[in-house]
């Protein structure tokens, strides 16, 4: 049954009887081709239009490195947050625990590191590896126990922000230790490089920052994870249906629980990030941040309902918000302001990234059109019965003259 | 029927187009009071189409509709209402988490003194319209514990509910079994006592035989005539349709099959303990084999766990619900989830195409190599060329009618979904094949090309067990057809000596059930 040649020459385009009236169309004009595309360019061109306004408004200072470094910096942690909580959204979960897991992650890199001692690069995936129990938990509820993740992550989100502030006795551990002379020991000074402004790994800009380059290293390593591998396929099956990837020979349980331990995996990581920028690590930290995460993840094309998006959309997303963030506050809106035009940016997200929002635009411009023509053309050329509403019935009649 | 009054619905000229596609041209249908209109036609005839200007979905359409006479605006389904004119959709339209009682009466609640809904009237009349479609069930329970077919006839009791004049059924008996359709077929005949036309689409021109006062037939959107029933030909409809001439599809010749081989599936007193929760059938200690090469046809009426028996095999139930034994080529095989028995060459084609086999929002490609991305990978990581030179050479093979392998499955019809989901299966290189309603909504030309294909499989050795609740269908594919009461296996017969009198006894073999003879006949 294998290795039988094509015997069959493949078919025209939609062309056949059979299958004339089921196949979706392909929409006339170049109008209707170009629409949905703008749609789907929405993250490049967002980003191009702020990077357009920021140089436009405070060139020198928007363009520079430190200013780059500093406002990608910042948003780093949640930018981490975000790349797992794709995974998740795709797999049509939801992560609400990850700013609660990355407090968790902080005050753990902070007490190992001024308790115990230890180097960096023991403390960072140690860091990971409590998150990721924490993601395994989150997991396990959700699959095994059928819990709705929406309900499960509340839950966990509520008790690791309990344990992080029992553990820490409501008080932030500062990382910065100094000896008798005043001196930076060298152990905070290694933990430092992870995350303060004007600290790099090695001498290359903007990317020798370390959050900047955690950043990228975890987007490019998950978005080949979700494109090139059976587990990334999956984790689309399992989100878009997953009775039919069950049915398929997907383990949907062990793909559920696989994402979200990589989320709080990622959260541990974001942590110590987080509390080297700060310079403390505050068992309230992140709070919040779970949101900014979601928000990226959704400007980056992925849909709640599982099924769609993609780590590099969800850079772009946070990309956007990191520099949207930046250019209000190099223009003096205030905080308050910067929260509702990030609240509008979502939504007109969302709305743009619908392909039939730009046919439908299409079809009434061409039927207003057509209109002032004169046109007895009259029939709603839209699939969507909504698109049609606009139209008022009083066109038809015309066309039933002409009819009979 | 009298002709003096003028009649009860006219369609003249009726024509829609989207774009870049006419879907229906310049259509005219007159339906009278009392009358049963078939309307005939492969898939993207332009059935749905017309049927969706006649219910209002589309705001606007080319042509008149005259209602007793006097021209009817339909653009909106609650014009379609007011006119009464109801349709019941091949995609049931039923909130699953809602009561059957509410189900019926949503949007039109009765309420009582202070507006609260009156649960007791509510269920009452709920309970009375499910009995004039011949449902004795408990109208309080949720729609989502009914099956396919139960459901459907709960939509008839939604359109009984409603002033209905024109009654709309697209595909009703799709997901039915023999006897539900009889039962279908006498709430149609008290219909029309009543005075209610109906307008009846199906695939299955012996149906219309039975039910039909005329037939109209339709292809690629366009009207190619009417014909009064009684006086028409199956042959000359089958060639209004197609556009050729097409006897009956051949019944397969078997093939020489190698006697001395075992089977290649072998089961054993499966049982599986029944859900009432899920609606899942208990099975009873089935037996069966099916050799390499050869078709087996698993009949029975709705309930009668056709469905649960693929499904047991094919290890989709939790395991401890499953017991018996299974040899897979004579070897011990405990089926444990889908995934075990892909990987011991068994697939299943399940039931229901668009929630159990398909992730509509993914690509072709994404669903046809979805089962055995296993094979094309290395260190890892999926190699693109392999996987997409194999699912190109399985979608030509089966001459999946698509633009692109890139192309959304949504945008596919049913009859090329169907051959996607086959071959999804068939990358996994399955020995044995479970085929759940295979051709369930697909067109005539869809249907032969799969029953060629199954038997073309089957000439190479792979081993089919079909469950199909048309028994023209089974008659046509198998070799041998196992029968199913109630969980049990009733009988056993040649395909080629059955008929389906003795099929649908043996389906019916309730008291040998009850006497605890589940042997086979």
């Amino acid at each position: 049954m294998t290795g039988t040649p094509p015997s069959r020459p493949k078919a025209p385009p939609g062309s056949t009887p059979e299958n004339g009236g089921a196949v979706v169309p392909p929409a006339p004009g170049a109008l209707r081709r170009a629409l949905p595309l703008l749609g789907s360019l929405q993250g490049y061109i967002g980003l191009v239009l702020i990077l357009i306004i920021g140089i436009w408004s405070q060139g020198d200072h928007f363009l520079s490195v430190e200013n780059f470094t500093n406002a990608i910096g910042y948003f780093a942690p949640r930018g981490i947050l975000a790349v797992g909580m794709t995974l998740v959204i795709i797999a049509a979960g939801i992560d609400l625990s990850v700013g609660a897991l990355l407090a968790v992650g902080g005050t753990t890199a902070a007490w190992l590191l001024t308790e115990q001692n230890w180097p960096v690069v023991a403390i960072v995936p140690v860091c990971m590896l409590v998150c990721a129990v924490f993601g395994l938990v989150n997991g396990a509820g959700t699959a095994l126990l059928k819990i709705q993740s929406f309900v499960m992550t509340l839950a966990m989100m509520t008790i690791a922000r309990g344990i992080v502030r029992e553990f820490s006795n409501n008080t932030s551990i500062g990382t910065v230790q100094i000896d008798a002379a005043g001196n930076v020991l060298p152990g905070s000074q290694q933990f430092q490089k992870l995350g303060t402004p004007g600290t790099s790994l090695f001498d290359v800009p903007i990317l020798g920052y370390f959050p900047v380059l955690a950043l990228v290293v975890v987007v490019i390593v998950f978005q080949l994870i979700l494109s090139k591998t059976k587990f990334g396929r999956h984790i689309y099956a399992v989100g878009g249906n997953p009775t039919a990837a069950r049915l398929s020979g997907v383990n949907v349980t062990a793909v559920t629980i696989a994402v979200f331990t990589i989320s709080g995996m990622l959260a541990g990581l974001a942590g110590p990030i987080n509390a080297a920028y700060n310079a403390s690590a505050d068992p309230v930290a992140g709070m919040g941040y779970e949101l900014d995460a979601i928000a990226a993840v959704v400007i980056g094309g992925a849909s709640l309902m599982g099924g769609r998006g993609s780590v590099v959309g969800t850079f772009i997303g946070a990309l956007i918000l990191t520099l949207l963030d930046n250019v209000l506050g190099l223009n003096q809106f205030s905080a308050n302001w910067q929260m509702i035009i990030k609240g509008i940016i979502v939504i007109l997200a969302v709305v743009i990234q619908r392909p039939e929002l730009f046919s439908d635009l299409a079809a009434w411009l061409k039927r207003t059109f057509r209109r002032e023509d004169g046109g007895a053309e009259a029939t709603a050329s839209a699939t969507d019965p909504l698109a049609g509403d606009v139209k008022s019935p009083s066109e038809e009649v015309p066309d039933r003259d002409r009819a009979r | 029927m009298s002709t003096a009054e003028p009649p009860l619905l006219e369609m003249r000229g009726i024509g829609k187009s989207f774009p870049g596609v006419v879907a229906l041209q310049d259509v005219s249908l007159t339906v009278r009071q009392g009358e049963v209109v078939a309307l005939l036609g492969e898939n993207g005839a332009g059935k749905s189409t017309l049927i969706n200007v006649l219910s209002g979905v589309f705001p606007g359409y080319d042509g008149t509709i005259l209602i007793d006479g006097t021209p009817a605006r339909i653009h909106t389904p609650t014009d379609a209402q007011r006119l009464g004119i109801s349709t019941i959709h091949q995609e049931l339209n039923l909130v699953p988490d809602m009561s059957v009682a509410d189900n019926i009466w949503l949007g039109r609640e009765q309420r009582d003194g202070i507006g609260l809904v009156n649960r007791r009237s509510t269920n009452a009349s709920a309970k009375a319209l499910l009995e004039r479609v011949g449902l004795t069930i408990n109208p309080r329970r949720p729609v989502r514990q009914f099956r396919v077919a139960e459901q459907q006839l709960i939509e008839v009791a939604k359109a009984l509910s409603l002033n209905t004049r024109v009654l709309i059924m697209d595909e009703p008996t799709s997901a039915l079994a023999d006897a539900e359709v009889r039962r279908l077929f006498q709430v149609i005949r008290s219909l029309t006592a009543d005075g209610v036309a109906i307008i009846y689409i199906s695939h299955r021109i012996e149906e219309l035989e039975e039910l039909a006062d005329s037939v109209n037939v339709l292809r690629d959107g366009r009207w190619i005539g009417a014909r009064p029933m009684a006086g028409a030909s199956r042959d000359e409809l089958i060639r209004m349709m197609v556009g050729r001439s097409v006897a009956d599809l051949p019944r397969r010749m078997p093939e020489g099959r190698p006697a001395e081989a075992g089977p290649r599936l072998r089961v054993r007193n499966l049982s599986l303990q029944g859900d009432s929760v899920s609606g899942r059938v208990a099975l009873h200690h089935i037996d069966l084999d099916v050799h390499p090469g050869e078709i087996v046809g698993l009949a029975g009426l709705m309930g009668a766990g056709r469905t649960e028996t693929l499904e047991s095999i094919f290890g989709a139930f939790p395991a401890r619900a499953v017991t018996g034994e299974i040899l897979l080529d004579g070897k011990h095989y405990q089926p444990q989830s889908p995934k075990h028995a892909i990987d011991n060459g068994i697939v299943l084609v399940a039931e229901d195409r668009k929630q159990q086999s398909l992730v509509l929002g993914a690509t072709v490609r994404f669903n046809t190599s979805l089962a055995a991305l296993g094979r094309y990978l290395r260190w890892g990581w999926v190699r693109n060329r392999a996987e997409r030179a194999a699912v190109v050479t399985e979608v030509r093979r089966l001459g999946v009618k698509t633009p692109s392998i890139n192309t959304r499955i949504s945008n596919l019809s049913g009859g090329n979904q169907q051959k996607v989901v086959l071959a999804k299966g068939l990358l996994t290189q399955p020995t044995v094949i479970l085929l759940d309603e295979p051709t369930r909504g697909i067109d005539i030309g869809a249907k032969s090309e799969i029953y060629e294909l199954v038997n073309e499989l089957a000439a190479q050795g792979v081993a089919f067990l079909v469950a199909s609740s048309e028994l023209p269908e089974l008659l046509r594919m198998s070799d041998r057809i196992l029968v199913l009461c109630e969980g049990r296996v009733t009988a056993e017969m040649d395909a080629e000596t059955a008929d389906q009198e003795q099929i649908l006894e043996a389906a019916m073999a309730r008291t040998s059930v009850l006497a605890g003879d589940g042997g086979a006949a």
